[in-house]
């Protein structure tokens, strides 16, 4: 067996010999592949474009409006067709690229200047990283005291509703939506004569961790806007959870949820107005989840 | 969450007046987890009245006192009080419904009907619920192409044609199973209606009241009567006298027509042949029942057969007028039951202006609309976006404010009606530019058009959801 040192001292060789003798040459190469690359990316189209409730495989129909009319009603994939038991190569590669745009959603953060625009001040919870935030949903809970120490310093006390925005498994869906259901949220308060806390940015949040910030910051109500784990369907889909005097352990069914926001689900802007009719419920009714009747 | 409403559909027509009451069933059918979207899941008839003859003081005006009686009776044997009623509707129809006395016969009702929903009716809106009620809308569901329901009654033959469950065209005419009228046991004339004399006179027929006629006669005028609905279905080319009989526009005979079906009185006699007793109502409905029977429309296009025929009107009244708003919705404050307020709707390429020209576009329509007819009051439609930003909202809002401000200046409530589901952040939005000192009623969910009214009733499903009437008086689908 060849130890790793032994391995790496080959690769050096071989690398110095390939500079030595043709580097000129690797490299013209490698522009021209990189154009050839950038020119078939070109013309390739770009499967995710593709509408696929608009979308029919199936070679023959019997009743193509029929068919079509089915799809209009739901994201799910059918009447793809298939080539002997398998998928066809269009919708395979589309499922993948699907995953793909999942996987992303996932794995990026939320940008700096996204959090900039919408003035919003980030916290952390106590994980690290996204690995670590995927791996220990328990730490994704919780806070180092000096981030809530940020937390005191920056909010207004004991407001009557605390809304803050959080990661959660999808910063595609926190940059797609808040833009638009911040400010919903916001109007739809002020009608109703509610007065809202200072929001911020939570990274690397799970749903419990707005318990915590219930208690540091002793509101209400509290209202954490927290991207969902992303489908095949979309990876912009964003969830409210809210709860009347929020504790830590408290029972999971006194959160009050509003699920599916995106903009082939309920629009950022009317979810908006809906949670801000809730939370006034909530206030009016002092309960939440299961122990308040919408 | 189930809820469930009462419904009575009331109709008085030329010749019958009758009763129904249905229960209609309202579910959350969203998750748990999602925003609700609360519709009608189930539609039952729990009560059908005797069917009357519609009392008639002379022959213009309707005995108000007579059809009390009769409601009121039928009430008692359903075992409902006026006060069980959510919804509904009385639709006064046919040649009976441009008889005088037609409002006040409705304002004789209205206390009886609690809080429903009181609509008159024009032969559009007629068409369209006996079309609802025969079931032709949910034949055009399930089929390809479209289904024209014939609706003939006493006086009138209301038309409507459906394509994938809407209505896509009406027209009416005055063809119908009691334009002529015997005296007792005879086939001596009582009544003819004039245009009727106009028809026969064309086959060299003269029709006068106290005039006896032969049966041969009457096989004829009934069979040009069943000639001139092949007319309007595009069977035979269009004579004169077709345009005579139409009360209205024509059809547009611009779609293909692949099924008819056939309700009202008249229907039974088109699907089932008796050979006997032709006068046993003392009218020619059985004998034009018969010649449309023998037509070529039963060859030409394939036909339903409705479960409902004589009741279609009535059934299409008490259960198929109302509709749910979507769940999402605003109002300020409880203001309902809101009548008959009449629609202005934007066109589609009006609304894709932005800001001060789209205002003004609607100043402009509301000034119109104005000059047209003493308003107190209009809803203003629009389709709305699909998925708006904000700043999208805030400008259609500041827009409509804009163009709206002779009408907000009043005290009646601003309301907008919104196609697309973003009726509650709109509302809201123009609330707030209204600096709360106005009531908003926005609701989106529902699709109505110019020359349709609007009734909203009382919110329903803990408030999340009004119920609607739209009432077509004059359809004009784009």
């Amino acid at each position: 067996m060849i130890s790793e040192k032994d391995l790496k001292k080959v690769i050096e060789q071989v690398l110095l010999e390939l500079g030595a003798s043709g580097a000129k040459e690797t490299c013209s190469i490698s522009e021209e592949a990189a154009e050839q690359v950038q020119a078939i990316e070109e013309a390739l189209p770009d499967i995710t474009a593709v509408d696929l409730k608009k979308q029919v495989l199936v070679p023959q129909p019997e009743n193509l409006e029929g068919l079509l009319k089915m799809k209009e009603t739901t994201p799910a994939r059918i009447g793809v067709w298939r080539a002997g038991p398998r998928y066809k190569t269009e919708t395979l590669l589309r499922f993948r690229a699907d995953h793909a745009v999942a996987m992303d959603a996932v794995f990026s953060d939320v940008s700096e200047e996204f959090l900039q625009e919408m003035n919003l001040f980030p916290i952390k919870t106590k994980c690290r990283n996204k690995d670590e935030y995927l791996t220990r949903p328990d730490l994704g809970r919780k806070f180092e005291e000096e981030e809530l120490e940020v937390l005191r310093k920056n909010c207004v006390k004991k407001p009557q509703v605390q809304i803050y925005v959080s990661d959660g498994l999808s910063s595609t869906a926190i940059e797609a939506n808040i833009r638009d259901i911040l400010p919903a949220i916001q109007q739809g308060l002020e009608g109703y004569g509610v007065k809202m806390g200072t929001p911020f940015f939570v990274k690397y949040g799970r749903v419990p961790a707005m318990d915590v910030i219930s208690e540091t910051l002793e509101a209400e109500v509290t209202c954490v806007l927290i991207g969902e784990r992303p489908g095949l369907a979309t990876g912009e889909s964003m969830s409210a959870y809210m709860a009347y005097k929020a504790e830590v352990n408290m029972p999971e069914a006194r959160r009050t949820v509003v699920s599916n926001i995106h903009k082939g689900g309920t629009p950022a802007v009317e979810a908006g107005a809906h949670i801000a009719h809730i939370l006034k419920l909530m206030l009016d009714k002092k309960a939440s989840g299961l122990d308040l009747k919408l | 969450m189930r809820e469930e409403i009462l419904s009575v559909g009331i109709d008085i027509g030329t010749s019958t007046t009758q009763l129904v009451f249905s229960r209609i069933t309202l579910e959350n059918t969203a998750s748990a987890a999602s925003v609700p979207r609360i519709s009608i899941v189930d539609k039952a008839l729990i009560y059908r009245s005797s069917i009357y003859f519609t009392p008639l003081l002379s022959q213009n005006e309707i005995d108000g006192g007579k059809v009390r009686e009769i409601i009121v009776k039928e009430y008692q044997k359903a075992g409902i009080r006026p006060s069980d009623i959510h919804t509904g509707a009385v639709i006064i129809t046919g040649e009976t419904a441009r008889k005088e006395n037609a409002a006040l016969v409705l304002e004789t009702l209205s206390d009886l009907a609690g809080e429903f929903v009181v609509a008159t009716a024009g032969p559009d809106l007629e068409a369209i619920i006996a079309g609802r009620g025969a079931g032709a809308d949910r034949w055009s569901k399930h089929q390809k192409g479209t289904v024209i329901n014939l609706d003939i009654g006493g006086g009138t033959t209301n038309i409507a044609v459906f394509q994938d469950g809407q209505v896509i065209d009406t027209a009416c005419l005055d063809i119908g199973g009691r334009l002529i009228r015997f005296q007792e046991y005879s086939t001596r004339i009582a009544y003819a209606a004039p245009k009727l004399k106009l028809l026969a006179a064309e086959l060299g027929i003269h029709l006068e009241e106290g005039m006896e006629i032969s049966f041969e006669e009457l096989e004829k005028v009934t069979g040009r009567m069943a000639g001139i609905l092949e007319e309007v279905l595009g069977l035979r080319p269009a004579t004169p006298m077709l345009s005579v009989m139409l009360t209205g526009k024509d059809l547009k005979r611009n779609y293909p027509m692949d099924s008819i079906s056939f309700s009202g009185g008249v229907a039974d006699y088109v699907y089932a042949h008796k050979q006997e007793g032709f006068f046993k109502y003392g009218d020619i409905g059985i004998l034009l029942g018969k010649a449309i029977g023998e037509s070529s429309m039963m060859d030409r296009f394939q036909v339903y057969q409705p479960s409902e025929t004589i009741r279609a009107t009535v059934v299409g009244a008490g259960a198929h007028t109302v509709e749910i708003s979507g769940s999402t919705i605003t109002y300020t404050e409880d203001l309902f039951p809101l009548k008959n307020i009449p629609i202005l709707k934007m066109l589609l390429k009006e609304e894709q202006l932005q800001d001060k020209d789209f205002s003004e576009r609607i100043k402009q329509k509301v000034k119109w609309f104005g000059l047209e007819r003493e308003i107190q009051q209009l809803a203003l439609a629009i389709r709305g976006v699909k998925n708006p930003s904000f700043l999208q909202v805030q400008r259609i809002a500041s827009s409509i404010i804009a163009g709206m401000d002779s009408l907000i200046e009043q005290k009646l409530p601003l309301v907008v009606v919104v196609e697309n589901d973003m009726a509650k952040v709109l509302g809201q939005t123009l609330h707030r530019q209204l600096e709360y000192k106005k009531e908003v009623v926005c609701i989106d969910g529902v699709r109505v058009d110019n020359g349709d009214y609007i009734d909203i009733g009382r919110p329903l499903a803990n408030g999340r959801v009004v119920p609607v009437v739209i009432k077509t008086l004059v359809f004009n689908a784009e």
